[in-house]
């Protein structure tokens, strides 16, 4: 059960996947709320954000983990990760420019499975990243 | 005032290991496709039967992030468990800290998937406090807990995915 898109032999390690850029709007969060159930005023509530002492309101860490994801799904296929780790490195502001890096980071057999490994980051218009992770799809 | 961080220092380690709940979640297609939409994915195998069906699928899949949020966007009152722990330690190891001020960070999230989840699909969680500690950096007080969620199939009772959480309290 899986979307089909990579073939294992065909990969490299080295490659990448699509860049998906993104400019972070305030309705980003608002939809993302919405969708996740996560209201935190912080990202949605600009009065009650600056109240607290920030400048605006900031992107949900899994808003970014999310599409990041939407990038590594369209890359490795629909259904076919395994393992799909981040540490959230900055929060995220609204007019940055998010973009999506990929990168297959090794290739491997185990238990019969055919395993690509790939390093995921998630960084803003001047190369500060706001998520470094990990990532494993099983393909065939 | 370290008479106070150390008793914190115990409440946290109090909770290392403490169930963190256990929920029921149903799979729809409304909400799934409602979060595809909002984390940017226009693949059709989210919005589209057919093209689910095309791909392997028997039903429309949940993006990756989805565990997260289903806990909270895919809940039932009368269907949760009623031998679900009541409280949630994770939250009475952290209110107090919010009483004091500082900031709630998401620290770390990992998912382990052993199957993707799809619209039809209903799941049980069995959550629990797996780590739980403070320290010092630049002058701030940095609490750190790890929780970490199993989501198994009801039906089956085979395992589907495992989602574990950093939440950090910076003050």
């Amino acid at each position: 059960m899986g979307e089909h898109k990579l073939n294992f032999d065909a990969v490299t390690v080295g490659d990448e996947a699509p860049v998906i850029s993104h400019k972070l709007g305030r309705t980003d969060l608002v939809k993302y709320a919405g969708a996740s159930g996560d209201f935190n005023p912080m990202h949605h509530d600009e009065v009650a954000a600056q109240a607290a002492g920030l400048p605006s309101v900031f992107g949900h860490g899994m808003f970014s983990m999310g599409i990041l994801g939407s990038a590594l799904t369209d890359y490795v296929g629909v259904g076919n990760i395994s393992r799909y780790q981040v540490r959230f490195t900055r929060q995220t502001w609204p007019d940055e420019v998010l973009s999506s890096k990929i990168v297959v980071t090794g290739k491997r057999e185990e238990d019969g499975k055919k395993l690509v490994d790939l390093a995921v980051t998630l960084t803003n218009g001047d190369g500060e990243d706001k998520l470094v992770g990990e990532a494993t799809a099983v393909i065939g | 005032m370290a008479d106070g961080a150390e008793s914190h220092e115990e409440v946290l380690k109090g909770i290392i290991g403490q169930p963190t709940g256990k929920a029921k979640v149903v799979i729809e297609r409304g909400t799934v496709q409602h979060f595809a939409d909002a984390v940017l994915s226009m693949n059709p195998i989210y919005h589209n039967l057919d093209a689910a069906k095309a791909a392997g699928f028997e039903n429309i899949p949940a993006p990756p992030t989805w565990p997260f949020a289903m806990e909270f966007a895919a809940k039932y009152e009368e269907l949760q468990p009623a031998d679900a722990p009541t409280g949630n330690p994770l939250m009475a190891a952290v209110g107090p800290l919010i009483a004091k001020g500082g900031l709630i960070l998401h620290g770390e999230q990992e998912f382990i998937y052993h199957r993707p989840i799809v619209v039809g699909d209903v799941l049980i969680s069995d959550g629990k406090i797996t780590d739980a500690y403070q320290k010092e950096s630049k002058g701030k007080t940095m609490t750190f807990i790890c929780s970490s969620t199993a989501w198994s199939d009801e039906k089956t009772g085979e395992p589907v995915v495992t989602a574990t959480f950093t939440l950090i309290h910076r003050s």
